[in-house]
């Protein structure tokens, strides 16, 4: 499995739009998914759309990300939530871990 | 194994069918048999080194131990009264799936893939490079890509 060792960029796409507060949660943790040359695209694609209830086309854009740049942030979260969802995918078996973000 | 698409308004709740051969159900038990392969221990939580030792780690090593337990006793269910999965209907044998039992299957099968390829040293299988297979290392090799090959044609009903 390939070790990739870049730091992690959070695409456009998935920040923020509201302006941060004191009472909101920390969503300071990354679920990323990390490619291995495994796990079949089909079910990487299903198993997010399973996990995050994503439409096919966004599951497909993550896929694609991991498989063609090695990685895909595929939600910024609280730490409940970001270990949830890590549990999830793995129990799918797919490489994915949670990241403090920096 | 080929999915059958279209309404099957005589199950009490909404089932896949899939056409499925003899020879491709007993392939397909072969590997339901071969589960659990991969390690609790192939999971990580982080890629930071100092997580491989917190609770977090541990929290997720144990939620996997008891997903296996919870799955092979839906496996060996499976193998107890297969006449909840396999079905003969017009001359022809179905595999009949609800979404649930879909979803642990391809978990199920995934593990055994991964599992497999962890097995044979986690190699690069998109390299061009030959692989150093052994009489031992065949049968992992065999496995990997024979659940893949359940998974495809499992994922043709939701696609």
């Amino acid at each position: 499995m390939p070790q990739i060792s870049a730091p992690i960029t959070v695409p456009d796409t998935e920040k923020e739009q509201k302006p941060k507060s004191k009472s909101r949660p920390d969503r300071g943790y990354l679920v990323i998914c990390w490619n291995d040359p495994v796990n079949l695209m089909d079910y990487v694609t299903h198993v997010f759309q399973t996990v995050f209830g994503w439409p096919k086309a966004k599951a497909e854009k993550h896929m694609l990300q991991v498989h063609q740049n090695g990685k895909s942030l595929l939600v910024r979260e609280t730490f409940e939530k970001a270990e949830h969802y890590v549990h999830q995918l793995q129990s799918y078996g797919l490489n994915a871990t949670m990241e403090r973000e920096e | 194994m080929k999915f059958v698409p279209g309404p099957n308004k005589d199950a009490p709740e909404p089932v896949l069918i899939y056409r499925i051969n003899s020879a491709e159900e007993s392939l397909l038990l072969a590997m339901l048999r071969l589960y659990p392969v991969l390690e609790n221990s192939y999971h990580r939580i982080s890629r930071d080194p100092k997580a491989a030792a917190s609770a977090e780690q541990r929290l997720l090593e144990e939620s996997m131990a008891q997903q296996r337990v919870a799955h092979k006793k839906k496996v060996e269910a499976l193998f107890h009264t297969p006449q909840r999965f396999f079905k003969e209907a017009l001359g022809e044998r179905h595999l009949v799936l609800t979404a649930a039992q879909l979803e642990w299957l391809l978990q199920v099968l995934n593990d055994v893939r991964v599992g497999s390829w962890v097995r044979l040293g986690c190699p690069d299988l998109e390299k061009t490079a030959p692989l150093n297979v052994s009489r031992a290392s065949a049968r992992s090799l065999q496995a990997m890509h024979i659940c893949g090959q359940f998974q495809l044609a499992l994922l043709e009903a939701v696609k």
